[in-house]
Parts: structure tokens; C-alpha cells; sequence
């Protein structure tokens, strides 16, 4: 799962930025507006944390733009304004939530995972593969659960499968998600740790569809 | 007298009823005169015509031409009080009107002063009685005199040429109750003076004849003038009372300026009034974005703060992060409270509260999205508030928000117009608070820890909003079980309408 954050205030995009990785996110800055509403518009983000005063080019314009471009991306409105109306502002502007400053890491991870989630189309906070439980609140995988123990590379990889489960998902759609900025990783690498994932769920719940990507599915026939 | 004196229209309408009154005062003071003169010369010219009819009579020995004695214009009339004697050398001959003028019957003095002697020693001595109905002539009263002015005429022919027989001297004067000019004309046995006068009372009557007609129009020119000044004030000072409307519009947030289009003379103050409530409301928005960005610059470091100690080992009992929430309560606190405090730019438009709160529900919705709540939304489409959309949002926003936090399933959001006010309810299905715990929730300036938790300081923000907008915030309990806010602003009509 990769995350943009555009905030502009470094020290505070640094530490965060750490936090979400912690929580195995993979997470790209931007530090202005102009930066952070170019890259909203080119990759492919799970979501989007955006502060609302930047420089260059305002959160809120820069949020009208995602939106129509048609950018599906959930947005996160992180914001030292207090105001129901800026509130009101950034979810008529295409906003998905809002957070004032100061806020609690946790909550931010709950909020862009329960975001992601939504996205995907799940409702309930848990998604099930099989024998293969995600707890989209916590951020846990179980396995005949018990919990599963992965690095951050297999569960962004996982996580972005679990999402789209029983579809296909596309190599670079995957790679996106797994990788920050410009690290990009390529296909062997991504074999790598599919193979290691197998290894921890079984063979057979990633069926490999040759030329496109992935599937996770608890058995059955691709959609 | 003084307290009077402080209205410009009581100014006005004293200083006005004064320079009125004065005015046709004075103008009865100088009509007076001038119509005493008219009258006189009136008189004169009545006295002086009947005069100059006798005086042609004279003829040049002294004696009088009997057909020619007429008497002429007021003399005519018997009983008005008008009389003529002529006095020569030939006897004396008068009106038969002279018996009205004596003293014995009018009461008054001698209309002849004794002086001019126009009269003989024995008319003095002549028989009491009025003007009898007997004659043209009162030759029973009187045979000497008239005898002796006709027989002066028929006995005495005139000789020599009469201008130069014959000199003029008149003279005119008062008694107390009489008017009269006389005449003397010299002829050659010697001076004849005839006399006409008319009684005071004439003059007096015909003044006040004058005078009277004079007056009643001066009283209705005085009236007439005072109800024009009275209606003058009303015009003229109407743009004040408008003016008076268009501030405590301002005041009332009706309207956010005075209106530009004024009378020449209050435009300078119209101006001065805006520019100072422009002055005003770019103060109260500078001090507010002062507020607001210390605020929010103190926010930022706040949330890396929190951010790092969040981070493993940081702080492991929770007490730092306890303590940046307690410094992110009281910004928050104190700028709701900045907010509160000042009251909102004038002109509060007209607020329309159906897509208001829509959109706060709509951003509530999403807020709070992992509760599950469900919001259900009774508001008339026509229903309008004066108030400050910010401070509508912060009040409305802070109570959707705890209706959400504590709602199980449901929160209710109806309104309704009572009155002059607009009535939001919101309820959840919460637990809802006790008595004593909402009057608690509800107190201003309350120290922020002594406060229920989750309830925060969003109820007082509320409330201190409520009221800043002449408005009133209650809580009591919602028949769905949990806690009912509810909230009464200043409803407003809806043409000048703007979402």
C-alpha cells in the first residue's frame, strides 16, 4: 500500500512519513502543491494524506484537480484548520476524511486503512481469503488464525491482493503499491516475494496469470 | 425644556413656532399703523370733499349759495355720526347731523373745540333733542342759524372777484372723541370756517373693519406656515430616521454597510459611518486570522510532536501525549472562544439551513464512518437564520459531532420555524447525559479537564455562539433515548436568500 503525502512542513512530513512505514506503508512526499497534484495525477496511490495549506498550489485546489481527472485515490485532509466549514469545504471539494492537527498516529493509520478499504469495496473490517484473514482496522493478516508474521514488502504485496481478491491484479499495479517513489522494483523481485508469500499461505491460494499479474483466491475460478 | 431641546426636530419646531409668531406679530404691529393712516385718509378725503362742496358755496361777501349746500358721501346718511358747520360772517349753518354729535346725547365731549370756535356761543345753548325725523333741515332746532346763512346768501350778493377775495386755510385735528378739518375761507365781510368731523368711533369702526379680515388671514397664514414647518420637519428629517433604521439594520446584521444613496447632507456621514464599519469588520477579520494562524502555527509542530512520540519508547506512559492534547484543547478552546467573543462581521446574510446542514451531515457522515451511524434529516427547504455561516457551521458542526460520537445507530436533525426563530433539534440514541452532567457540559470558562470526557469544549463554543447570535442552546433528552441539543437562532425571511 502506497501512500502521498503532501505536506510541506518537512519535519512533520519526515515523522510521518516514518510512523506510516512503520505500520509497512510505503509512503511518497511531495512538499508543495504543484509537486504533490502532479504525482496524485500520475501513480497510483492506495491514498493520498493531504495538508491544505501548501505552498505553490492550496490542498483544496489541488484536490479539485484529482477529482477531475477522476482520480479514484481516497484523500485524507490533514489540516491545522479547525473549522466545520473548511470541513465541509474539503469534503465538498472530493475529500474522503479529515484530521486536525495534532493527531494521533494510530488514528491516521485507522483512517487510511479503513479508507483503502472502503475503496476497495469492503465494508466490514475484515476480509477474508480462504483460510487468509485481513483485519483492515489493525492492519493484521491471520492464517487458520493465527497471526502472520510478514515484512513490509509482503504485506503491501499481500494486502494490495487481499484488497482485489479472486481478481487479477496487474504486475505494475502491484509493484506500485509496494514500492516508494522511484525505488521501483521490477518483476523478479516481485517473484521473489510472491514465492515467499506461497510459502507462508500455501501454493495455491496466488495463482500466477501469466503476461498480467496475480489472483488470490481461496479456490475458485477467476473472475 | 433642556431633554426637548436635545431632539433637532424639537429644535426645530420650537426655534419655528418662536419666528412665526414673532413674525406675524410684527407683521399685525406694522399693519396697524398703516391702516390707521389709510383709515384717516379715508376720513380726510371724506371730510375734505364735503368741505370743498361748502366751501363752493361761499360766495365772496360770506354768504352762502343755499342750492348749492349738499351734503356728499358718508354726510349723507343721518344717524352715521358724520356733521359739517359752517360759521361766516353772515351766522352759522350746520348739518341737521350736529344735534347727533352734541355731548349731551353722545355722552362725549364737544366735538368743536372751543378753540376753533367754529360754532356761535348760542349753538351751545341750543335745544336738547336727537336728529328728528322732522326735516331736511332742522330749521325748528336751529331757525336762527339756518336763517341766517340763507338770508346772508339772499341778502348779501358776492362782489369782487372772488379768488382773490377768498384765502384758504385748513387745518385738521382730535378731540377725544371726535375727528375734524376745518376750512376758512375769507371773504370780503370776513373769515368763514367751515368745519366737517366725524366721531371717533367711525375711524375706530372702519380700523377694526380693515384690521379684522387682516388678522383672521394673519392667524391662517401663521397656521398655515406652522403646519407647513411640521410637515417640513417630517421630510426633512425622514433620511435621518432612515439612517437611525439603516444602522440598527447594521447592528442587527441585516445588512452589512449603510446604504451609499443618501441626501447631499449625510453623505459625508454616511461615508464616515461605512468607512468605519469597514474599518471595524478588517480589524475584527485581522485580529481573527491573528488568532487563527498562531493557532494553526503552533498546530503543525504540535502534530510532528505528537507524531514522534508516538514512535516506540518515546513515551511509554502516554503522559507527553496527554500533554499535547491538553495544549491542542486549549488552542482550540481559545479560538473558539476568539471566535465567540467578537461578535461576527455585520450584514449576516440570510442562511439557508437545509443544504447547510446537508453538507455537514454529508461531511459528519464520512467523519465518522466507521461508526455506522445513520442520520435522518427533517428540515423545511424554506427555512432561513440570521447568522454567520462560519459560526452557524462551528455551532451545528459541533453538536452533529457529538451527537455522532455518542450515537449507537441513529442521529435525528429536524428544525422547524417558531415564531421569529428557527428551532434545530438533533438527537442520537446515545446514552445521553444526566441533568446535572448537561448543565455541566454546558458551562463556559469551565476548566477544560474538569469536563466530561468526549464532550470537550464544543457544547460551550456552542452555546457562546448561540448567544453571540441572539440565539439560545438547550440540552434535555431525546426521545430516542440519548441527548437532545436544541438550538433557536433568529429565523429570517429567505428572498435575500444565498446558501
Amino acid at each position: 500500500m502506497r501512500i502521498l503525502l503532501v505536506e510541506d512542513d518537512a519535519p512533520l512530513a519526515e515523522s510521518i512519513a516514518q510512523a506510516l512505514r512503520e505500520e509497512q506503508f510505503a509512503v511518497d512526499i511531495a512538499a508543495d502543491g504543484e509537486t504533490g497534484a502532479h504525482l496524485g495525477s500520475t501513480e497510483t496511490y492506495a491514498a493520498a494524506v493531504l495538508d491544505l495549506g501548501l505552498p505553490k498550489q492550496d490542498g483544496l485546489s489541488v484536490l479539485r484537480s484529482w477529482r477531475e481527472q477522476n482520480r479514484p485515490l481516497p484523500v485524507l485532509i490533514l489540516t491545522a484548520r479547525y473549522g466545520w466549514t473548511e470541513k465541509v469545504e474539503g469534503f465538498k471539494a472530493g475529500a474522503d476524511d479529515y484530521l486536525t492537527k495534532p493527531f494521533r498516529v494510530e488514528e491516521l493509520v485507522m483512517r487510511l486503512r479503513a479508507l483503502v478499504r472502503r475503496a476497495a469495496g469492503h465494508h466490514g473490517p475484515k476480509i477474508a481469503c480462504g483460510r487468509l484473514t485481513y483485519d483492515a482496522q489493525l492492519g493484521g493478516f491471520e492464517f487458520d488464525g493465527m497471526p502472520l508474521k510478514l515484512t513490509s514488502f509482503e504485506w503491501r504485496v499481500l494486502s494490495c491482493l487481499i484488497l482485489r481478491k479472486e481478481v487479477v491484479v496487474e504486475r505494475m499495479d502491484i509493484l506500485e503499491q509496494a514500492y516508494e517513489g522511484d525505488a521501483g522494483g521490477d518483476s523478479n523481485s516481485l517473484e521473489v516475494i510472491v514465492g515467499r508469500l506461497r510459502r507462508k499461505i500455501g501454493h495455491e491460494m496466488i495463482e500466477t496469470v501469466r503476461g498480467r499479474g496475480y489472483r488470490l483466491t481461496a479456490g475458485g475460478e477467476p473472475s | 425644556m433642556i431633554t426637548s431641546l436635545t431632539s433637532i426636530r424639537a429644535r426645530l419646531l420650537i426655534s419655528g413656532v418662536l419666528f412665526t409668531i414673532l413674525a406675524v406679530v410684527l407683521a399685525a404691529l406694522t399693519i396697524q399703523p398703516t391702516l390707521d393712516q389709510f383709515v384717516r385718509r379715508s376720513v380726510d378725503a371724506s371730510l375734505e370733499s364735503q368741505i370743498s362742496v361748502l366751501a363752493r358755496a361761499v360766495k365772496p361777501d360770506g354768504t352762502l349759495d343755499q342750492d348749492r349746500i349738499q351734503s356728499v358721501g358718508p354726510f349723507v346718511r343721518r344717524g352715521a355720526g358724520w356733521a359739517w358747520v359752517v360759521k361766516g360772517p353772515a351766522g352759522t349753518l350746520r348739518s341737521q347731523t350736529v344735534a347727533m354729535m352734541d355731548p349731551r346725547q353722545s355722552g362725549g365731549p364737544s366735538p368743536w373745540p372751543k378753540a376753533e370756535g367754529p360754532r356761535p356761543d348760542r349753538d351751545r345753548d341750543r335745544p336738547q333733542g336727537g336728529p328728528g325725523p322732522q326735516g331736511e333741515r332742522p330749521q325748528g332746532e336751529r331757525p336762527q342759524g339756518e336763517r341766517s346763512a340763507r338770508d346772508a346768501h339772499l341778502e348779501k350778493p358776492p362782489t369782487g372777484p372772488l379768488k382773490e377775495s377768498r384765502r384758504w386755510r385748513s387745518r385738521s385735528g382730535w378731540n377725544e372723541s371726535f375727528y375734524f378739518r376745518t376750512l376758512t375761507v375769507n371773504s370780503s365781510r370776513g373769515p368763514v370756517v367751515i368745519t366737517a368731523g366725524a366721531p371717533r368711533y367711525i375711524r375706530d369702526r372702519m380700523r377694526d373693519e380693515g384690521l379684522r379680515p387682516l388678522l383672521l388671514s394673519l392667524s391662517v397664514l401663521g397656521v398655515g406656515l406652522l403646519a407647513a414647518m411640521i410637515g417640513q420637519l417630517e421630510l426633512g428629517l425622514r433620511p435621518l430616521r432612515k439612517l437611525g433604521a439603516s444602522l440598527a439594520a447594521v447592528r442587527a446584521g441585516e445588512q452589512r454597510r449603510i446604504e451609499d444613496r443618501q441626501p447631499k447632507e449625510l453623505e459625508p456621514v454616511v461615508a464616515e459611518l461605512n468607512a468605519l464599519l469597514d474599518h471595524n469588520e478588517a480589524a475584527l477579520a485581522k485580529a481573527r486570522s491573528h488568532v487563527s494562524n498562531l493557532a494553526h502555527g503552533l498546530k503543525t509542530p504540535l502534530a510532528t510532536l505528537a507524531v514522534r512520540l508516538a514512535e516506540p519508547g518515546r513515551d511509554p506512559d502516554g503522559s507527553l501525549a496527554s500533554l499535547i492534547a491538553q495544549i491542542d484543547g486549549a488552542i482550540g478552546h481559545h479560538l473558539g472562544r476568539a471566535r465567540a467573543a467578537s461578535p461576527g462581521a455585520p450584514g449576516r446574510p440570510a442562511l439557508h439551513v437545509r443544504p447547510r446542514l446537508e453538507d455537514l451531515v454529508a461531511a459528519l457522515s464520512r467523519i465518522h464512518a466507521a461508526a455506522g451511524v445513520r442520520a435522518e434529516l427533517d428540515i423545511p427547504d424554506d427555512l432561513f437564520v440570521a447568522c454567520d455561516p462560519q459560526d452557524f457551521d462551528e455551532m451545528t458542526g459541533n453538536l452533529l459531532d457529538n451527537a455522532w460520537k455518542f450515537a449507537e445507530r441513529t442521529v435525528r436533525v429536524s428544525a422547524s420555524r417558531d415564531g421569529g426563530r428557527a428551532v434545530l433539534v438533533i438527537d442520537d440514541d446515545g446514552p445521553g447525559l444526566t441533568d446535572e452532567a448537561a448543565a455541566a457540559a454546558l458551562v463556559p470558562g469551565s476548566r477544560l479537564d474538569e469536563r466530561g470526557a468526549g464532550h470537550g469544549f464544543g457544547l460551550p463554543i456552542a452555546l457562546e455562539l448561540a448567544e453571540l447570535h441572539d440565539g439560545a442552546l438547550t440540552l434535555g433528552r431525546a426521545p430516542i433515548g440519548g441527548l437532545r441539543a436544541t438550538l433557536a437562532l433568529p429565523a429570517r425571511a429567505g428572498e435575500t436568500a444565498e446558501s
